[in-house]
């Protein structure tokens, strides 16, 4: 009896600590989720529905989630990874994760995605993902840019809608204007940010290198600068700027805002354009239309992933995390909340398409980009991608300011990308 | 025996107090300015893209100062700082001077015009930096709308596009900016200066010229000494205001050596690189103090 009892106390001990062991990590687990989104409209909603969600699932387990602002969010990441505090839940630009994977800082998601049964065929923007054979992200976002005019703008210059590169200059042009006789040109046809970084530069670029044929590299990662259609591209982009067509020296946004407030007449650029369109001055004149640069322009834009040194019990929460991101149902609700068009093919936009009108332009276009594999990230400069960016921006700028042949300045331009590599 | 051999209040152990009460001090000194320099030194002797602390030590190589001592851009960047430095240090002090000396006199409305002087310095970088940018700003900016309708050019000029531009662009900010410290300095300085050299200078037949340059500059020597080597400083290791006007552009005419730094750290990754920049800046910083200071001293009045 006495031995029986010593049994029991021992059994009761051990069922008692396995029990705190086993509940005490769950109980207390706190996940930390760095984003820039945090306090976006639609898509800061979006996340906060899957956090919702995932707390749901996991209860007792929480997710911190802070905000960096995406203009030090690079310099912030790089800091908690080299100081060995990643945020547990990884959410990086597309054009930065690849220098965070080659570092070894992100857990190879390929066992994870093979384990939940997760399709990634037909996932918008995956292939970026895939680096060094190893999948390192889940893409979040692939976008199609879309077409903003002022119709009003256009009748008065008795121009139609282009459709057509050409079209778009001649619309350009004849929209801008300086309207009472200063000397300063108070009204422009198209508008770019020419100020900001690298990266940003490239993807003003990027339509008229793209309707012109030309690509940085091609699919073996070999640069293909040097040729006739980066030729005609850049003399496009430098026609536009030198005739300014487009207000220099603004940030993205003050474009955008001027776009808004009547003062830019046609704007090309992602999905986010229609919800600032909807606070500016001019939002009765204000439509939207396809693309009129053939592919259109589209692009990685963001990611997810795992930092490879954390506990395996919260690698498990965190693909949970991707997991409910990634599911059908979350991906249906990123088009209604967040209006942009969601990574995955087996997401339902019946209700996206009923309560957004120009639903089906960004679809469009995301999926043309995508056919096209259009990116502003080069293959095979992905890890280059911050000085190959660089690179091609002050190119262009010299271009620009020295007058430059645009011929000369694509051998340029490919010499140093080879350099690069 | 001990006890006695710890006993603070002995005349012998006095200074070992002093000793232990500066302890945190110098702990907290060489946690947060010594470590890092000396992580960042180490650093730039390993070829390293992303420094992990965690990370194994990479081997000794002098290739990122090689690297560096080749570099056009290491070169450029010394030569946009050395002009930048130049030339807001040289107006800061020619600006700051002249207001210190215009306030330092009595008249209506000097406590308003002192203000009015400092307050530049109050204004917050990134807040200058702003109001800067719009009064710059290419398309729609109040300096080419005033130079258009004064008649000095015709057409809009490109301020952040093209490169001579964009530095006096920001060398104004950074002037406006600066100039307010030197003021302040001065002025101190300026209230410190007896009356009677000047009764005495006036007695013996000095004009207003000979006085400034016999009496104030010699008498200010110290304080202008100490804040020329801040000013020069401030200078070459600002950040903020060129990173958010220029971030280094165009064509990297205002790319100066901090800039340079978190480009190649940063925006790059290539942190013993990046490092390499950082100590040879840091050199540079101490040679230039130390001539500095060393001219102060035999400058002396």
């Amino acid at each position: 009896m006495k031995t029986i009892g010593k049994y029991a106390v021992a059994a009761t001990v051990t069922a008692m600590l396995a029990c705190a062991a086993s509940a005490a990590p769950a109980s207390a687990e706190v996940l930390k989720f760095v984003s820039w989104q945090k306090d976006e409209k639609g898509i800061g909603d979006w996340w906060g529905s899957v956090i919702k969600e995932w707390e749901a699932k996991h209860p007792g387990n929480t997710i911190e989630w802070t905000k960096v602002e995406r203009s030090a969010y690079s310099d912030t990441m790089t800091t908690l990874f080299a100081g060995g505090t990643p945020p547990d839940i990884v959410h990086l630009a597309s054009f930065e994760f690849q220098t965070f994977a080659n570092n070894g800082w992100l857990e190879d998601l390929g066992p994870w995605v093979e384990k939940a049964g997760l399709e990634l065929d037909g996932w918008s923007g995956q292939d970026i993902c895939n680096f060094q054979d190893t999948t390192v992200c889940i893409m979040m976002l692939y976008y199609g840019t879309i077409f903003g005019y002022n119709e009003e703008m256009l009748k008065q210059a008795g121009v139609d809608v282009p459709t057509n590169y050409e079209e778009f200059l001649a619309a350009a042009r004849a929209t801008t204007k300086d309207l009472n006789g200063d000397g300063i040109v108070d009204q422009f046809g198209t508008g770019h940010e020419t100020k900001g970084g690298g990266g940003q530069y490239i993807a003003e670029m990027a339509s008229y290198l793209f309707d012109a044929g030309a690509r940085f590299t091609n699919a073996e990662g070999e640069v293909t600068i040097d040729t006739p259609e980066m030729v005609e591209g850049l003399t496009r982009w430098k026609t536009v700027v030198k005739e300014n067509l487009t207000p220099r020296d603004l940030s993205a946004g003050e474009v955008r805002k001027l776009f808004a407030d009547g003062k830019i007449a046609l704007k090309v650029d992602g999905p986010w354009i229609y919800s600032i369109m909807q606070q500016g001055a001019a939002k009765d004149k204000l439509k939207l239309a396809s693309v009129p640069f053939d592919p259109p322009l589209g692009g990685s834009s963001n990611i997810l992933a795992m930092p490879s040194e954390i506990s395996e019990e919260k690698k498990q929460l965190v693909w949970d995390f991707i997991a409910i991101a990634t599911s059908d149902k979350f991906q249906t609700s990123f088009a209604t909340l967040a209006a942009s068009t969601p990574p995955s093919p087996r997401a339902d936009l019946t209700e996206a398409k009923a309560q957004i009108p120009h639903f089906h332009l960004m679809a469009q276009s995301q999926k043309a980009a995508a056919e096209h594999k259009i990116d502003r990230i080069p293959i095979g400069l992905e890890i280059q991608f911050n000085e190959f960016s660089k690179m091609i921006q002050e190119e262009a700028q010299r271009m620009i300011i020295e007058d430059l042949d645009p011929a000369a300045v694509a051998k340029t331009m490919h010499e140093k990308a080879e350099a690069l590599q | 025996m001990s006890l006695r051999f710890l006993d603070l209040a002995r005349p012998s152990r006095q200074h070992w107090l002093g000793y232990l009460l500066l302890l945190p001090a110098v702990a907290l000194v060489a946690l947060i300015i010594v470590y890092p320099l000396f992580v960042s030194l180490d650093l730039s002797f390993q070829k390293i893209g992303m420094a992990t602390l965690s990370a194994p030590r990479k081997p000794f190589t002098l290739e990122n100062y090689h690297k560096l001592f080749a570099s056009p851009d290491f070169w450029n960047s010394c030569w946009v700082t050395i002009k930048l430095v130049v030339v807001v240090s040289a107006a800061c002090f020619a600006v700051g001077l002249g207001t210190a000396l215009l306030v330092n006199n009595r008249f209506k409305g000097r406590t308003l015009a002192r203000l009015f002087v400092a307050l530049p310095w109050a204004v917050p970088e990134v807040i200058a930096v702003v109001i800067f940018a719009w009064i710059f700003d290419s398309s729609f900016g109040l300096m080419n709308w005033l130079f258009i309708k004064l008649g000095i050019t015709s057409q809009m000029i490109n301020w952040f596009s093209e490169p001579t531009a964009a530095f006096w662009v920001v060398a104004v900010t950074m002037i406006w900016k600066g100039y307010p410290f030197v003021s302040i300095m001065t002025l101190a300085g300026l209230q410190s200066i007896p009356e009677d050299f000047y009764n005495a200078a006036k007695v013996d037949g000095a004009n207003a010229f000979q006085r400034f340059w016999y009496i104030t500059i010699p008498v200010l020597m110290s304080v202008l000494g100490v804040t020329s080597v801040l000013v020069v400083l401030w200078v070459f290791r600002d950040f903020s205001i060129i990173k958010v006007l220029t971030d280094g552009g165009p064509l990297k005419a205002t790319q100066t050596l901090s800039i340079m730094t978190y480009d190649q750290a940063f925006g790059f990754f290539n942190m013993g690189y990046a490092s390499a920049i950082g100590i040879v800046t840091l050199v540079l910083c101490v040679v230039a103090s130390l001539l500095m200071l060393g001219r102060k001293s035999q400058a002396m009045y």
